[in-house]
């Protein structure tokens, strides 16, 4: 008899659990975000937020398993409640112990394109002193390999870093023989203007991947990446079935930049993705590093100008999944991967430490080292702040141990800067004191003043509210997550 | 053109006072003075600066020593946390000496 426990425990009681650590952020005028460490997160209505930290909310109250269920309050049917929310915990940081498995060669700067709002130093193509060295190649890799990553992806970057295939071919080679027992990865951001077969037949020899640029259609691609005979995307296009005829579909993604001009056309923009045959968009805003600032190309818009540009296009993505077209964004991907998995995607601007340094680093085409793609477009303005050392002067430890990483990351812990520490959305978002640092020479940045922090904590908004209202979005965010 | 603005030092730390006010150094220079619970800032400015700058300048400043202030606290408590995360960042790199 003894086996069934009493009617007591079957009736609904208030005071008898217990709160686990959580935060709590408006949401809109009739509810709020709750979260915890782990990242869960559950809206609750206003009201209730008092009655759950006052202990007055009964478990017969519709969000109390949900609560319970997401570690938010133990109870005493809820006896591993806290060994779980510790592993969840513990996997956000799994990777982090890894430590730096981006690793970005800028191969050369020179570049045949010369578009408005590049961020690096355009140099023209005959210019050769802007070509990194096989000796300051050789150091990178032996740096790249140094790491104890298990997982290593070499991205060759510029400029264009086709216009150095051969530098590329000795780093891929050299990156086999010395890297084995990493699983090594390669990829190329490249215009795919220069591309040709024999460079796509050594790509399908050593499975590397393709990232290009495509800004939208034929028009506006043309007017924001000009090159000589203005046919940027004739040429990117043809390279992207060229590739893909060597590589696969899969293997060959793009990158989109939100001009001024592209800011009326995000339907265009994402129709030519569709039609394209692209199964990811990404829309990012124009960062503000490198020329993008000395040309005011990034002051051409504003936070808020492009939070309607996001939300226009996201709802059209969103609208096109109804429809069967499976299109996914990827910073809302990204994100949502961090709303609803236990595993950090590795976004570097959105991690809590920053990811400069530790989870990417550059390796210019002058041989100094930079902590992130970011500083070096700065560094390319005048600006040093970030460059960590030299790949043949200095040892891995004097790069990876130097003050200009370390403060910056003891810096970027979200959760000891002002107004982060309290955020409910603290667990989805990031410090990047690279970002910071280029707006106001300072590595935090005061919160309230961030277009960081007011671009991102708009963006948190919009994806919950979307998956409060809808429940086919909240599916597809769901998938998203789970794909990221 | 000489302006004092006065923090009350159960409020704010000398230490946020000091941080805040040597980012504004290329906009004025400060002299610290602790006084009966007070900590005066007494400002030298540039007469080039209208009043409306001025006035700028030193609501600028009210808003960076609280968020120095807030910093300071913030990095104080989480410091164990802070250096848990860092330690197992870097556990791997061989570059942390066993102590």
């Amino acid at each position: 008899m003894s086996d069934f426990r009493q009617i007591e425990f079957y009736k609904p009681n208030s005071h008898k659990y217990q709160l686990l650590p959580f935060r709590f952020t408006k949401l809109d005028d009739q509810s709020y975000v709750v979260t915890n460490l782990a990242g869960e997160f559950v809206v609750l209505p206003k009201e209730l937020i008092p009655r759950l930290i006052n202990h007055n909310l009964s478990d017969d109250n519709s969000f109390y398993v949900e609560l319970r269920a997401r570690h938010f309050l133990v109870d005493q049917s809820t006896a591993i409640a806290r060994d779980l929310l510790a592993i969840k915990l513990r996997s956000r940081y799994d990777r982090l112990a890894d430590f730096t498995s981006l690793h970005m060669f800028v191969v050369t700067l020179r570049c045949e394109h010369s578009c408005h709002y590049c961020q690096v130093s355009r140099k023209s193509a005959d210019k050769l002193q802007f070509d990194m060295s096989l000796a300051d190649a050789d150091a990178a890799l032996g740096l790249a390999l140094r790491s104890p990553s298990p997982a290593i992806k070499i991205e060759f970057q510029g400029g264009e870093p086709l216009l150095n295939f051969g530098l590329i071919q000795h780093i891929v080679r050299e990156a086999k023989r010395h890297g084995a027992g990493k699983r090594l990865a390669f990829v190329i951001a490249t215009n795919l203007a220069l591309v040709d077969r024999e460079m796509l037949a050594f790509c399908y020899e050593h499975d590397i991947n393709i990232s290009t640029s495509l800004d939208g259609p034929r028009d506006l691609h043309n007017a924001n990446r000009p090159r000589p005979g203005n046919d940027s995307y004739e040429k990117t296009i043809a390279g992207i079935r060229m590739a893909r005829e060597f590589l696969g579909k899969d293997k060959v993604s793009a990158l989109m930049t939100t001009t001024e001009a592209s800011l009326d056309r995000i339907k265009d923009i994402v129709d030519e993705y569709v039609s394209q045959d692209f199964a990811v968009i990404f829309l990012r805003p124009l960062s503000p590093h490198g020329f993008a600032i000395k040309t005011k190309a990034y002051m051409r818009y504003n936070t808020d100008r492009w939070l309607d540009f996001y939300r226009e296009g996201l709802e059209y993505i969103i609208a096109l999944n109804k429809q069967g077209i499976a299109l996914t964004e990827f910073y809302a991907s990204t994100i949502l991967a961090k709303m609803f998995t236990s595993r950090d995607p590795g976004f570097v601007d959105l991690m809590s430490p920053s990811g400069i340094g530790i989870a990417a680093v550059i390796y210019n085409y002058d041989g100094y080292v930079y902590a992130s793609d970011e500083s070096r477009m700065m560094a390319e303005v005048g600006d040093q702040h970030f460059q960590l050392g030299h790949v043949r002067h200095n040892s891995y430890g004097d790069i990876f141990l130097s003050p200009k990483l370390i403060e910056p990351l003891e810096d970027s812990f979200a959760y000891s800067n002002p107004m982060c520490h309290d955020c409910a959305f603290e667990p989805y978002c990031g410090a990047d004191p690279v970002f910071h640092w280029a707006l106001y020479k300072d590595h935090v940045g005061r919160k309230p003043e961030s277009e960081f922090c007011r671009r991102n904590m708009a963006i948190f908004r919009h994806l919950i509210t979307l998956m409060e209202s809808d429940p086919f979005v909240r599916r597809l965010f769901l998938k998203w997550a789970n794909k990221c | 053109m000489k302006v004092d603005v006065t923090f009350d030092s159960a409020a704010f730390s000398l230490d946020a006072v000091k941080t805040a006010c040597y980012k504004f150094l290329d906009r004025f220079t400060p002299d610290i003075e602790l006084c009966e619970g007070k900590i005066i800032c007494h400002l030298s400015i540039d007469d080039k600066f209208s009043e409306a700058a001025v006035n700028a300048n030193v609501d600028d400043l009210k808003k960076e020593v609280l968020d120095q202030d807030l910093r300071l606290k913030l990095k104080a408590e989480t410091e164990p946390i802070r250096n848990l995360i860092l330690a197992h960042a870097f556990s791997k790199t061989g570059l942390i000496a066993d102590e």
